[in-house]
């Protein structure tokens, strides 16, 4: 379902043009419903260690891969569980993580 | 020992999948074998058990970070020299400053930039290996290329408990070059210096791979003969003898060169000490000398305590 609010321009990798990094983007972007259903799950069930790991290894990864957002916004959603901010915080965090992970694009 | 013909190791350590299938892929065309942890402890296990020729270690990692990794890496002395270079996702200079002073040799920020990785790895492993061969310079004797006393020394200790917790036999041969000191005087050092080689390539030649030759000092040579007990010692000694006395040399046709040789393979005295196993083949050497060179004694204890009694001078002057 759209939101009205997000932005939905595709956010392309910065490596797309890397013949060496298709594949790898491509392997990244296959992943990538997985890794938001279970941000969302975490989020839900408030598994919070779990959700930290994945926010962390987001943050690694993004950037690594050409998604410079990815990791902008999963920097925070870990820095808000570092800090056992209020759920408020953290689903607003979750909800910016995903809305950019949904607009990845190869 | 690493084996030469092997291609270097590097090991990865990254708690992030991704980071380590990325840079798997970045890096595979580098002359490198890479191999990939992602978590701590096993970076540290493999780090003991394959001694990579250097670590990429990221820093933000859960359970144990990387700056604990990087100090058990450097307090274990199985892993201590391997070199590191961290890899964060922080470009805080309080992180770069204490892992540097953590022992790092340098410090790489996320996102990779590929070139400039690749270009650091390539300069740390050139570094690693440059160190390496220096340290094995440190244990050859320049002019002969064979180990030399610093190396034997430790060797012959590391022998010595191996033969007492064991009871492995081994001998120690000391070997002195006859009349050096006359040879040297008429026919230059130069001429000195080829006879120390030719007979340095002698010993090499003729020793067995576990064995262990060195140049002791100035025309003096020791071997240790591994699971080699006296009489069998001889058998190889004396041939390296004969071989000695055989040989021709260019710049002094006319003159041949022989050699004293002392063997033993249980000293007088404490079995434990190192000093004891030399004074032994030296007194060896010394009867040897006594005898009229160019011959082959084993360390007799009976007969020495005779010969102390009169001729306590060290065997070194003997020539």
């Amino acid at each position: 379902m759209p939101q009205p609010d997000a932005p939905s321009d595709p956010i392309r990798s910065e490596f797309a043009d890397d013949p060496d990094m298709a594949e790898l983007i491509e392997m990244f972007l296959d992943e990538m419903p997985a890794r938001v259903d279970a941000l969302g799950e975490c989020l839900r069930e408030e598994r919070l260690t779990e959700l930290q790991t994945i926010a962390h290894q987001l943050k690694g990864a993004g950037a690594g891969y050409g998604f410079e957002p990815v990791s902008i916004s999963a920097a925070s959603l870990e820095g808000s569980l570092k800090a056992h901010s209020d759920l408020e915080r953290i689903r607003a965090d979750v909800d910016d993580l995903i809305s950019i992970c949904r607009r990845l694009s190869r | 020992m690493e084996r030469i013909d092997d291609q270097p190791t590097v090991l990865l350590i990254d708690d992030s999948p991704e980071i380590l299938r990325l840079l798997e892929v970045r890096l595979r065309n580098e002359d490198f074998a890479l191999v990939t942890a992602q978590a701590a402890v096993d970076g540290l296990r493999i780090a003991r058990e394959r001694r990579p020729a250097l670590i990429l270690l990221d820093l933000d990692m859960p359970v144990m970070d990387g700056f604990e990794a990087l100090r058990h890496l450097k307090e274990d002395p199985r892993t201590v020299s391997i070199p590191v270079i961290v890899i964060s996702g922080s470009d805080d200079t309080d992180d770069k400053v204490a892992g540097f002073d953590l022992g790092a040799i340098d410090y790489v920020c996320k996102p990779f930039n590929m070139p400039e990785l690749r270009a650091r790895v390539r300069s740390a492993l050139k570094i690693h290996e440059l160190m390496r061969m220096l340290e094995q310079r440190a244990q050859i004797d320049g002019l002969t290329g064979l180990w030399n006393r610093a190396y034997f020394d430790e060797r012959l200790v590391e022998e010595i408990a191996h033969h007492q917790r064991h009871g492995r036999p081994f001998s120690l041969v000391l070997a002195d070059l006859d009349h050096f000191k006359s040879l040297n005087d008429t026919h230059g050092h130069p001429a000195g210096d080829a006879v120390l080689q030719g007979f340095a390539r002698l010993l090499e030649s003729s020793v067995r791979a576990q064995d262990v030759a060195c140049r002791y000092g100035g025309e003096e040579f020791v071997i240790l003969l591994r699971d080699t007990k006296a009489e069998q010692a001889r058998a190889l000694v004396e041939r390296v003898r004969a071989g000695l006395e055989a040989l021709r040399w260019p710049r002094h046709p006319e003159r041949r060169v022989t050699g004293s040789f002392g063997i033993c393979d249980a000293p007088a005295g404490d079995a434990g000490s190192p000093a004891a196993w030399l004074q032994s083949a030296d007194d060896a050497l010394y009867q040897a000398k006594r005898a009229g060179r160019n011959r082959v004694v084993i360390f007799d204890p009976a007969a020495t305590n005779d010969a102390a009694d009169t001729q306590p001078a060290p065997v070194r002057k003997a020539g």
